[in-house]
């Protein structure tokens, strides 16, 4: 009856030093919808990378259909009937819809010329038969996002998959879109298709699934019957019991506001789902505000924008009384606020360049003497805050050498170093070991206490209940819950504001 | 606390990198020789030819030193773009209407003090090497333009008005050649070297490539420069202006390229002839590549590649061998050595986060 099993799938991460799954089984049945959920950084993605044959795993089999297969790339991947749809779609916008379904099988004329009309013909046969409402001849270009997926899904159709990896399928599309897919995933069920959807929203994972499997920290913790189970028990089982850290608290005594959200909305071009709808957010001189949500609804665009990479499409970003809103990413870095982004191997470090390069980057015109730089003024700077955080490693070597933990010190230690008087902290211990995650952890809560505000995005629960003064819950780029972080909030109640089965505000 | 600091092999390392480079130089030397061993009746005499060549009286070896020049300047203009990952493929129109701008003022001012109307007609090709390749950075920053499209397509027009100039209005009718007139003598530079054609200008041009080796690695706007090139997203949360780092590094290629068509007129020719830059600004691309953009090192990468040119043309003069045959023997080292440097730079381009 197993359609599908993966067995004993390891995968470690020497990059990241992240062991992404650790001895994870799943089994999916033939005909069935199953869903796989879990916070960031759990290993969903890794598992169906595997199954795709995007990543290879360090052990494990994978056994369809009876038979143990090795699955290489996604081409042995399709070949197997298994199809997957990424949660940024991959089309060519300028192709049509037909031109995209049939790209790497196109039907041929004369066994050379690239044949039109039978592509045509061809996906839209596959459109009507399945029901979805796009037309074959359309330009990808033209079609709203919803639309957009349908092609993913025919696709896969056209390439005669069975097995349909959909990930994080909804995270795009608007309330009357979820229901118009879910109303296309249900006929493909009907006709026999099965489905394994990666995904954290849990009241879809009620609408549409037949069985679920819980992954927490790269590993399996449950599997159930999705009728068995409720959304406040998956809750509990995706964020587990607080792990609560040697962290000496101090009482805030927070001052005056130092940054302020007003209205703050981020909508993209063809896309109706706003991406931040209407954000309100103050945070004070000497307090650390936690902004929670699972990954996707919202925390990766209110990094962006309150750090001002990107421009908010309505509302104001106030900086001590002064709305910095619509100013370019560079004036924004000459005020008093210091940023540690998420991105910390791409936007928060040059990987290519010396750590000494890495250090400057923020305040560099403090170290110029007539436009030259003074490499005296330089070291000072740089053997101090190495000696200051701790840093091993040879300064002149390109950050890339360094361990991730050290790369987050540096970032860290340079950000800390502007004499900010606003922080932003974006998933700061995101694949950290302990030891590294505590040190990050020290510095936040010292902060605190000489009087900075800090504002703390993390997708990461236990750490906005072990550092937070105030928590604001973000779900489908909406605030939906505001909170004192006292002992009266559990992390269960935290985590149903997260998946969305409470909401304060509508 | 546990740290690890983990060391990988830097493939930037200098001791690699001239390993590789020679190991490779020796394959295509060693082609070479095969080569001659068929396609010359007197092997012997051709390889002596094309290895010692070069230095076998002053004549020569100062000829090769004198093609070192437009070399160091293009291939340090190449550098600079390549550095900050803009790319100048405008070498080839920036060095001949350079060239053009330096003679026509020249020509202009026939009687004015040497320094002053000689200072004008390089400022002058500066400026049209500058503003050619600059359109291209300013497209980019405008429109999202490529550069590499947009500087090669405006260089391909740019090169058939400069022939326009030199065969029409600016033609000399007292001479056969389909070239200008002669700049007049005081903006001529010094020979060093008689009696081959070096110039003074060299010593110019090393010069400058420390200067571009100081302001690359020493200064801001270097340092941003280079940052923007490793990495545009790290540079713009650093606060860098990264769009201005897709115009100042072309203009600043561009005016090197118009600057090595002023040296070759005001050094070498001492006119404009039709085409007579041909080939300069790709050949500054493949000094830089050779030099892996560092300043300083497109000074010997410019002396390998004049070394290798002039051995062909001892060759060709003293020995059976054709100019088609030299051609493909000097056309097999640069292509092994640009292909070996160009896996390598694309390897490096490629080492992204994953």
């Amino acid at each position: 009856m197993s359609y599908l099993i993966m067995e004993g799938i390891s995968k470690y991460f020497p990059r990241n030093q992240v062991q992404a799954n650790r001895n994870v089984n799943l089994v999916v049945k033939k005909n069935e919808i199953h869903a796989i959920i879990g916070e960031n950084g759990a290993g969903k993605s890794t598992l169906m990378k595997i199954l795709y044959g995007l990543v290879r795993p360090d052990k494990g089999r994978i056994i369809l259909n009876g038979k143990e297969v090795s699955i290489h790339s996604p081409m042995d991947a399709n070949r197997l009937g298994i199809g997957m749809v990424h949660q940024h779609f991959r089309l060519i916008r300028e192709f049509t819809v037909a031109e995209n379904v049939v790209l790497g099988m196109e039907p041929k004329k004369n066994c050379l010329f690239f044949n039109r009309d039978k592509s045509v013909r061809d996906v839209r046969s596959v459109i009507e038969k399945y029901g979805f409402n796009i037309n074959s001849e359309s330009r990808v270009s033209d079609l709203t996002v919803g639309q957009m997926q349908q092609v993913e899904i025919v696709k896969m159709l056209y390439r005669e998959a069975d097995l349909l990896i959909l990930d994080e399928p909804t995270s795009v599309l608007t309330e009357q879109e979820i229901s118009r897919f879910f109303d296309n995933i249900r006929e493909l069920k009907n006709r026999g298709k099965t489905f394994i959807i990666i995904t954290h929203k849990l009241d879809e994972v009620k609408k549409i699934s037949d069985r679920v499997t819980v992954m927490r920290g790269g590993e399996v913790v449950a599997v159930k019957e999705t009728e068995n189970v409720d959304q406040k028990e998956l809750t509990k089982l995706m964020v587990g019991k607080s792990v609560l850290f040697k962290l000496k608290k101090y009482p805030a005594s927070p001052g005056a506001v130092v940054l302020e959200l007003k209205n703050v909305s981020l909508k993209l071009k063809r896309q109706e789902q706003p991406l931040l709808d209407n954000i309100n957010l103050k945070v004070r001189a000497g307090e650390i505000v936690g902004v929670a949500g699972v990954g996707g609804n919202g925390l990766g665009e209110l990094e962006n924008v309150v750090s001002g990479l990107f421009k908010a499409s309505e509302g104001e970003i106030l900086f001590r009384g002064e709305n910095i809103a619509g100013i370019s990413a560079s004036k924004f870095r000459e005020k008093e606020l210091g940023y540690v982004p998420a991105d910390r191997l791409n936007r928060g470090s040059c990987l290519d360049s010396t750590v000494r390069e890495n250090m400057i980057i923020t305040k560099h015109h403090d170290f110029l003497k007539a436009g030259v730089f003074s490499q005296k003024k330089i070291s000072v700077f740089v053997d101090n805050l190495s000696k200051s955080y701790s840093i091993t490693g040879d300064t002149s070597a390109p950050i890339g050498t360094l361990s991730g933990g050290n790369i987050q010190k540096v970032i860290l230690a340079r950000e800390l170093a502007t004499g900010a008087e606003l922080i932003i902290f974006a998933e700061p211990t995101w694949g950290l070991d302990v030891a590294s995650s505590e040190f990050v952890y020290e510095n936040i809560l010292k902060l605190k206490r000489n009087g900075i505000a800090v504002l703390l995005i993390s997708s990461n629960l236990d750490e906005i209940m072990n550092l937070a003064d105030r928590i604001v819950v973000m779900y489908r780029g909406r605030i939906t819950g505001r909170f004192l972080n006292d002992r009266s909030i559990s992390k269960a109640l935290i985590g149903e504001y997260m998946m969305g089965i409470r909401n304060d505000f509508n | 606390m546990k740290l690890i600091v983990k060391r990988k092999i830097n493939p930037e390392n200098l001791f690699v990198n001239i390993f590789s480079l020679s190991v490779t130089m020796g394959i295509a030397f060693l082609i070479v020789i095969v080569l001659i061993l068929f396609l010359s009746k007197d092997p012997v005499k051709t390889i002596r030819y094309f290895f010692i060549g070069p230095f076998l009286n002053r004549y020569y070896f100062g000829n090769m030193l004198n093609s070192v020049i437009p070399l160091i300047f293009t291939g340090l203009g190449i550098a600079i773009a390549f550095k900050a990952s803009t790319f100048n493929l405008g070498g080839e129109g920036q060095v001949y209407s350079g060239a053009l701008a330096a003679t026509a003022v020249c020509l202009a001012l026939p009687n004015a003090n040497g320094f002053i109307g000689g200072g004008l007609a390089i400022i002058a090709a500066i400026g049209v090497g500058a503003v050619l390749a600059g359109l291209s950075g300013l497209f980019k920053m405008k429109w999202g333009t490529d550069e590499l499209i947009s500087s090669f397509l405006i260089s391909g027009a740019v090169i058939l008005i400069v022939n326009y100039f030199i065969t029409g209005p600016l033609d000399d009718p007292a001479n056969n050649l389909l070239a200008t007139r002669e700049i007049a003598k005081q903006y001529q530079f010094m020979q060093i070297f008689p009696p081959s054609k070096l110039d003074i200008s060299i010593y110019f041009a090393v010069l400058t490539a420390f200067l571009v080796f100081f302001f690359m690695f020493y200064t801001h706007q270097g340092y941003e420069m280079r940052m923007c090139g490793l990495n545009r997203e790290f540079s713009r949360y650093g606060g860098i202006k990264v769009k201005f780092y897709l115009v100042l590094p072309m203009v600043l290629s561009g005016s090197f390229q118009g600057l090595a068509g002023a040296v070759s007129v005001m050094g070498t020719y001492h006119m404009s002839v039709k085409g007579f830059s041909f080939g300069m600004g790709w050949n500054g691309i493949a000094v830089a590549l050779i030099a892996r953009n560092n300043p300083l090192a497109v000074i010997p990468a410019a002396i390998f590649f004049a070394y290798i040119e002039a051995g062909a043309n001892a060759a060709m003069i003293h020995s059976d061998v054709t100019f088609e045959i030299a051609a493909i023997v000097e056309s097999i080292i640069y292509f092994l050595i640009t292909a070996q440097v160009l896996k390598d730079f694309i390897r490096y381009r490629k080492r992204r986060p994953e």
